[in-house]
This record gives structure tokens, C-alpha cells and sequence, in this order.
């Protein structure tokens, strides 16, 4: 099991961070989660009874402590102007609910399907199915307008 | 721009360093009885309001990150027990530092414009040489004076630190010599 765990976490370390710097919003804290998730996943594995997947069995606990640096997310300010390259990335996330950013995370940085997905957040595939479009439906108009 | 390109930009995919020996340390680290008690009595501890000492050492000491530069260590330290509160070394490699506080929060930072807090316990940094004083500001309207420490050379950025817990804690203020506020933070 520790084996499989670390070759998890070898395999997909770039979706596994990229999803969690995308939750936590925050490069760091997003690469802290991902380690403490896997430190967890280590501790609690003897609770993995193989009714579902390994993968999606982590794929919970990685969102799980994202969720949770998000909510200790530190408090930030900038001193001085921040260097920039002129260009910032547009991309209306707040438009989505906390679930369908996780879902579009998911499907979109870790390319999930529906049916991991629901694994890994504990929820039916129909569910995901229908809040990944209402997620994407809201993600195109919005980017629409803001190129029109 | 539709959604993929969009989210292609907002984090990109970008090749990563696996760090399995930091996960099986967090593993053990967690899993320590020993670790556990020494955190109860921290607590405990630090529920006064500890003078520090700030001191250097040569040596590693265990929970700095990896990429700490053990050569060059610099702590600050609850005299009247001597445990230690913070541990920070330069960042090899890096213009940064690593810093492993209170028991078991730790990492490496890049030299920024940044000023960040965490609570708790209220600790913290910033790379504005101004900074010269902080305090902790409660809902209540406690007003709470942090200890503050610079480190200068390599690590060259200062740390504010206070271990006892604020549940509603307002803002951190940070003055300069003259007592004027640079900069309030607010978790």
C-alpha cells in the first residue's frame, strides 16, 4: 500500500499540485496540501477499505486539506507594486461555487471523468455531470463578454 | 479566450520535484507521541508571555525543510526554558529563507515584497526593513504586543512571533521606529 501510494504520488505530482494550488489559490499552500494529504493518506492507510479506488481515495483527501489551508489561508499584503509581466490571466472563477470550482479543478488540471470525480468528492456522477456544464456554461459567457 | 485556454493560463502545468522523503517525515512527525507531548507542554508554555533570545548556531537542528542551509542557523528562544520558538537559515540555492515555527509549520520563502501573518499562534515575516515594531489587535480591542526579531545577512527579513491563541483576532499592525504603521494585516 506504500508502495502504490508513493508511486501515486510520483506519477501525478503535476495535476496533484495544480489542483491544489487552484483550491488554495496560493502556489505554496497548494504544494504544502498536496505533502500533507499524502503525510495523512500514509498514516490513515489501513482505514482504505478498496471499495472505491485508490486514486480517488486520495484524490478526497488531496481536496480535503486544500479546502483546509484555504480556510487558513494567511493573510497577505503587498508592500510595494508586484513585479508583473503586463499581463494577467482572465479567468471569472468567482462566478462558480467553491463545489464547481473543485469539479472544474478536477476535471480540467487532474482530467478526472465524472465518475472519479464523484469518488472523489463523495457525490453521484449525475451530480457532477450537470454542475461541471452549469459550471462551464457560466465560465464561456463570461469569458464571451469579456473578449466582446 | 474560451475556458481551457483561460484555465491553461491561471495555473499552468509545470514539471515538479517530488519530495516522498517530506511526506514520510510529516507522517512520522504526526504519528510521534513524543512530538505530541512536547506540544501539549508548549502550549502550556507558551501560554505566558515569553521574553526571547535570539542566538546563532552552527548545526542542524530536526523540522527545517530540506533546502535549509544548516550551516547558518538562526533561532529565537523561550529563555526561561529554552525552547526553541523559530528556527530560519538562508535558503540554499535560493535568495529566500526556511524557517520551521511552533512545533511543526515550516517551509522556504522567496525574497518578495511580501508581509504574511498565520494564527495561530500570530507569526510571521516581512522582507521591509522598516519594520521595527508589531501588535496583535483583538476584537475585544486588546492590544497585544509581538515579540519582533531582524535576522540580517543572508536571511536578511523579520519575523514577529507570539505563540499564545487570539480566537478573534482583528489586525496586525506593523510600525516602524517612529511608531508609524506600515502596513495592517487582517486574517
Amino acid at each position: 500500500m506504500l508502495d502504490e501510494l508513493e508511486a501515486f504520488y510520483r506519477a501525478n505530482l503535476a495535476e496533484l499540485r495544480r489542483v491544489a494550488t487552484a483550491i488554495t489559490g496560493d502556489r505554496e499552500l497548494g504544494c504544502d496540501a498536496v505533502q500533507e494529504a499524502f503525510a495523512r493518506a500514509v498514516r490513515k492507510r489501513r482505514s482504505f477499505r478498496g471499495t472505491g479506488t485508490l486514486e480517488a481515495w486520495v484524490w478526497r483527501i488531496v481536496v480535503n486539506a486544500a479546502r483546509d489551508a484555504r480556510r487558513r489561508r494567511p493573510a497577505v499584503a503587498d508592500l510595494a507594486d508586484p513585479p508583473t509581466n503586463g499581463h494577467s490571466p482572465v479567468i471569472p472563477l468567482d462566478l462558480l461555487t467553491e463545489r464547481q470550482q473543485e469539479m472544474v479543478f478536477l476535471h480540467y488540471y487532474a482530467d478526472l471523468d465524472y465518475a472519479a470525480i464523484a469518488e472523489a468528492l463523495a457525490i453521484s456522477p449525475g451530480t457532477v455531470g450537470a454542475t461541471l456544464n452549469a459550471a462551464r456554461r457560466t465560465l464561456r459567457a463570461a469569458l464571451e463578454e469579456v473578449s466582446s | 479566450m474560451n475556458e481551457l485556454e483561460a484555465l491553461s493560463e491561471y495555473i499552468p502545468l509545470r514539471a515538479e520535484t517530488p519530495e516522498w522523503e517530506d511526506v514520510m517525515r510529516r507522517a512520522r512527525l504526526r504519528r510521534s507521541p513524543r512530538l505530541l507531548v512536547a506540544a501539549v507542554v508548549a502550549i502550556v508554555v507558551f501560554g505566558g508571555a515569553p521574553a526571547l533570545a535570539v542566538v546563532l548556531l552552527h548545526g542542524g537542528k530536526p523540522g527545517l525543510p530540506g533546502g535549509a542551509d544548516r550551516s547558518n542557523v538562526a533561532i529565537m528562544l523561550e529563555p526561561r526554558t529554552g525552547r526553541v520558538l523559530l528556527e530560519v537559515a538562508p535558503w540554499k540555492g535560493h535568495d529566500g529563507f526556511c524557517y520551521f515555527a511552533y512545533i511543526a509549520r515550516s517551509g522556504c520563502v522567496p525574497r518578495s515584497h511580501q508581509t504574511l501573518v498565520t494564527a495561530p499562534p500570530v507569526f510571521g515575516w516581512t522582507f521591509d526593513a522598516r519594520v521595527a515594531s508589531a501588535t496583535a489587535t483583538t476584537f475585544g480591542g486588546k492590544h497585544v504586543q509581538l515579540l519582533v526579531r531582524r535576522f540580517r545577512g543572508r536571511i536578511n527579513a523579520t519575523f514577529f512571533f507570539d505563540a499564545r491563541r487570539y480566537a478573534l483576532l482583528r489586525y496586525i499592525a506593523l510600525r516602524d521606529s517612529d511608531g508609524h504603521v506600515i502596513v495592517r494585516l487582517r486574517k
